[in-house]
């Protein structure tokens, strides 16, 4: 399979829901996938991550809502025709046939004349790098082993569309970050179109196009890493990506005071009292004063190029900030320090 | 210090892992198990005069009775393992696929109580349900069937079926829900994900899979079906000729020594025909499941 | 798609009615039917306890009782003083003979307890025929496949080695890490293997037959011959204790407890 051999699918969910009995899964989930694309979809364990990705592969039926492939409404598609390939969190492999036979699976399905279903297979091992275990069991693989067993025997049926689902978690973090990075040389390699989803931050904004922030069965905020990094659209989406601080302090007006510093709240205007204001660790600067500061250091962490560093403030509240290590050399711990926010707008979430 | 060196010692100890203490168990299974296999064997090698002879087996062979005794029992091992691994195992899978919690527990109990059952009391019970004035008669013919309209009596051959049914079916309950239960349900699904049917399904995954832990439970049905003899002989008083209570009036009360000795005979017939099953078992289960661990 | 989802629990529906029925016609209704039975009055004219109180005016009831107590007790302790440390010490050391023990284990199940029977007859000496405690030793042999499968699940899901190791480097001896250490920990297993020894022991009638002795079950048998309501009766009696005993158990012990795992 090659990029120019087959014209990439769009992938589209216009307000789908799903509800069992009285948990409501999937609220009105609307979601684009362009194609060639990688969307992953990050959320917290329950948010309904599961659920959409099994409605698209045809496993689970929409309550209501509706979903498009190309265009093509395809609700009432049936599973075994929808030419997704989809890989599981693990134990996935039919135990009783090797790896080849499991890839060949879906080919056998199609009644692919056996000489050619045996040069796809050898394309998928090679893809996945695995020639030499053609005839092993499952049981006779490392779990990275057989997750690339999952992938390939997916993608032998030149899926319209690629479904992941939490396909690293059972992984320790060694193979989790090789095998990660390996998904997304073969999806850019083949141009597929992939819903990717995990509870894996990291994971997500390696690893994606764009990212989906799911929360209670909807889309919280979809967009590139960065932006999601950056400038995120609620409190939620902001803690859930990335490391956060969470500043206690008061608001009046449109303002909060951080560090005796007057900056404008991004979120809801107007509010009064106590809050917490959100700041990432990148975000504070921590300098040594000679008298008394706003805070004292507790520890001091070498990181690299960055080192973190917490420190608690007079009012006992733990900070973390990272700075450049070159800039946080003379740091120690109990020493007194001035912490500063360097930024214009923050969220604040109440307390 | 102390610590250091019982550390030590223990290691050492697990390192020899001797044969020492294995010893009661070796001499009480091979006094109270295998001694009197052996015995049986010899006697059953011994003529009238304690010479050495294979006449005791010519009977099994030459005479009728004996030899159709071992085509009955043979008969309604196959029939009541193969009744019972069948339904049985759609009660697994009932089970294992729509029942859940305490009901499950529930049912796992009945069922272990069931599958012991094979004894004295079932075949009472079976007369009292069954027999020609029993309820359960009684019932089904106000449901409009007569099962005494034909052959059948509770005492018969197929009223030992019907008994055997009642422990033998449980007992497969009980020894297949492992295996059902170890079937993933993302086998399934990546099937249909690829693209197959539930047939495809089914003759690719789903049955070579069941198929080992199948066969493996039926062999287990087999011998017990094949060697039962407290139901069958309390139910029938020993009209249905199976091998066990032929053996049981052969060696009963004042025997002759060649009865005796014919008893010693079927009872090493009966032996033979266990470990035949055994090793087609074990030959089985390597032929089939090349693809399991260990 | 509704369609789909209708007509799946359309099926799951009568899936279960079926095997409902099904289960119904061969397991309960025997089991009803002859409990509704042995409350017939002799000549099937109204319902009473007739049977049930017969049984105890028979001379042999309440020796036979005793005597298959009394050997099924047996048989219970002398099955775990044989399998707990033997299977303790092929878990611990991981003992190459293990195979070896876990086919002794199965044989029970293979060769017919008939053939058992009479090589015991021909294999005993005669100061243990003499005696009904000859029986103890063989149901115990009964016992074995199902001691092994119960104590051998209980001790993999156990740290054995931690255990021990922690035991005898604290200076404990064997015996004494075993019955202070390991018997605690596998409780549960030790409960399990000496009830079925128990629960088999009662009810066995192939061996105790065949080497004439009298217990609860070759008594039934005989006395069947006088009074067939007695004896069914009496079989009613002991199968519904046990099942009512067993699902009460499994009603209140905890969801699943007893489950191997295969999922997660
Ligand atoms: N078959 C089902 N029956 C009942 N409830 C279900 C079923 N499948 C999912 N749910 C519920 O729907 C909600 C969403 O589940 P889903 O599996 O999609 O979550 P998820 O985001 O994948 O979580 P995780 O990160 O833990 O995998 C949960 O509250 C879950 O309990
Ligand atoms: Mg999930």
């Amino acid at each position: 399979m090659n990029k120019k051999d087959r014209v990439s699918s769009t992938l589209e969910l216009r307000g789908v829901s799903r509800n069992f009995g009285p948990v409501t899964a999937l609220d009105g989930l609307d979601l684009v996938v362009a194609p060639g694309e990688l969307v992953a979809l990050l959320g917290p364990s329950g948010c309904g991550k599961t659920t959409a990705l099994r409605i698209v592969a045809g496993l689970e039926v929409a309550t209501s809502g509706e979903l498009f492939v190309n265009g093509e409404r395809y609700n009432e598609v049936a599973a075994n025709a929808r030419d997704m390939g989809m890989v599981f969190q693990s134990y996935s492999l039919f135990p009783n046939l090797n790896v080849s036979e499991n890839i060949e699976y879906g080919l056998r399905a199609r009644k692919i004349g056996s000489a050619q279903r045996a040069k796809r297979v050898a394309e998928m091992l090679e893809l996945v790098a695995l020639e030499s275990k053609a005839k092993s069991f499952p049981h006779q693989l490392s779990g990275g082993q057989q997750q690339r067993v999952a992938l390939a025997r997916a993608l032998a049926i030149e899926p319209r569309v690629l479904l992941l689902d939490e396909p690293l978690s059972a992984l320790d973090a060694q193979v989790r970050s090789q095998i990660r990075d390996e998904i997304r040389r073969i999806q850019l390699e083949l141009g597929i179109t992939t819903l990717f989803v995990t509870h894996d931050q990291e994971e997500a904004l390696t690893i994606s196009d764009r990212v989906g922030v799911m929360s209670n069965g909807r889309l919280e905020q979809i967009d590139i890493p960065d932006v999601l990094y950056n400038n995120p659209v609620s409190t939620f989406v902001a803690n859930f990506v990335g490391t956060m601080n969470h500043i206690p302090t008061i608001a009046s007006g449109d303002t909060v005071d951080i560090f005796g510093k007057k900056i404008r709240v991004k979120n809801s205007k107007g509010v009064n009292g106590s809050v917490s204001a959100l700041v990432r660790p990148e975000s504070i600067e921590v300098t040594r004063t000679s008298g008394s500061g706003n805070a004292k250091i507790i520890t001091r962490s070498f990181l690299g190029a960055s080192s973190q560093i917490i420190c608690q403030t007079a009012e006992g509240a733990v900070i973390q900030a990272l700075m450049p290590s070159h800039e946080s050399g003379d740091l120690h711990p109990g020493e007194d320090v001035t912490l500063n926010v360097t930024l214009n707008e923050v969220l604040v979430s109440h307390v | 210090m102390g610590a250091v060196e019982a550390q030590s010692r223990v290691r050492s100890s697990s390192r020899s892992s001797g044969v020492l203490p294995l010893l009661p168990f070796f001499a009480f299974t091979g006094f109270f198990l295998l001694w009197p296999v052996v015995a049986v064997t010899l006697k059953s090698l011994k003529g009238k005069n304690n010479e050495w002879t294979l006449d005791n087996f010519r009977p099994i062979i030459h005479s009728g009775p004996y030899f159709h005794s071992f085509i009955v029992s043979i008969k309604l091992a196959i029939i009541t393992a193969s009744i019972g691994s069948v339904v049985g195992a759609f009660f697994a899978f009932v089970i294992v696929t729509y029942v859940g919690g305490r009901l499950k527990n529930v049912l796992d109990s009945i069922s272990a109580v069931f599958a012991n059952s094979g004894g004295v009391p079932l075949a009472f019970m079976f007369i009292a349900a069954f027999g020609s004035n029993g309820l359960a008669t009684k019932f089904i013919r106000f449901l409009g069937y007569d099962i005494y309209a034909g052959h059948f009596t509770i005492f018969s051959f197929t009223g030992v079926v019907l008994v055997y049914t009642f422990f033998q079916a449980p007992l497969m309950i009980l020894v297949f829900q492992p295996a059902i239960s170890g079937m993933r349900k993302e086998w399934r699904e990546a099937s249909t994900n690829l693209g197959a049917s539930a047939l495809t399904y089914w003759r690719r995954v789903g049955i070579p899979i069941l198929l080992p832990p199948f066969i493996g439970a039926f062999f287990l049905l087999f011998a017990g079906g094949f060697s039962a003899y407290a139901t069958a002989r309390a139910l029938t008083s020993g009209t249905v000729s199976i091998v066990p209570i032929v053996i049981g009036a052969l060696v009963d009360g004042n025997t002759q020594a060649s009865q005796a000795n014919l008893g010693a005979s079927l009872a090493v017939g009966m032996i033979v025909v266990a470990l035949v099953i055994m090793i087609g078992y074990v030959w089985a289960q390597k032929s089939t499941a090349k693809w399991r661990q260990t | 798609m509704a369609s789909n989802l209708r007509n799946s629990s359309l099926q799951k529906w009568s899936i279960i009615i079926f095997a409902s029925l099904l289960g119904f016609t061969l397991f309960i209704l025997p089991v009803i039917a002859s409990s509704i039975y042995s409350f017939q009055k002799p000549g099937g004219k109204g319902y009473s306890f007739i049977s049930y109180t017969w049984l105890l005016h028979q001379a042999g009831f309440f020796p036979s009782v005793g005597t298959s107590l009394k050997l099924a007790v047996l048989a219970g302790i002398l099955n775990i003083s044989l399998m707990v440390p033997t299977m303790v010490y092929l878990n611990f050391t991981g003992q190459k003979l293990k195979p070896l023990v876990d086919f002794i284990c199965i044989l029970p199940l293979v060769i017919p307890v008939v053939s058992l029977a009479i090589g015991a007859q021909n294999a005993m000496p005669s100061f243990l025929q003499n005696t009904q405690y000859e029986l103890v030793f063989f149901f115990v042999i009964i016992g074995l496949p199902f001691t092994y499968r119960t104590l051998d699940t209980a001790l993999q899901a156990i740290s054995l080695k931690t255990l021990v190791e922690a035991s005898r480097s604290l200076g404990a001896s064997w015996i004494r890490t075993i019955i202070r250490v390991i018997v605690p920990a596998i409780r549960g297993g030790i409960t399990g293997a000496l009830f079925l020894t128990f629960a088999l022991s009662i009810g066995e009638y192939t061996i105790t037959s065949l080497l004439h002795w009298e217990t609860f079950p070759t008594w039934t048998v005989v006395a069947s011959q006088q009074n067939i309501l007695g004896a069914i009766a009496l079989s009613v009696f002991s199968f519904v204790s046990a099942i009512a005993l067993l699902a009460t158990v499994a009603l209140f012990s905890k969801k699943g407890a007893r489950q191997v795992g295969v999922d997660q």
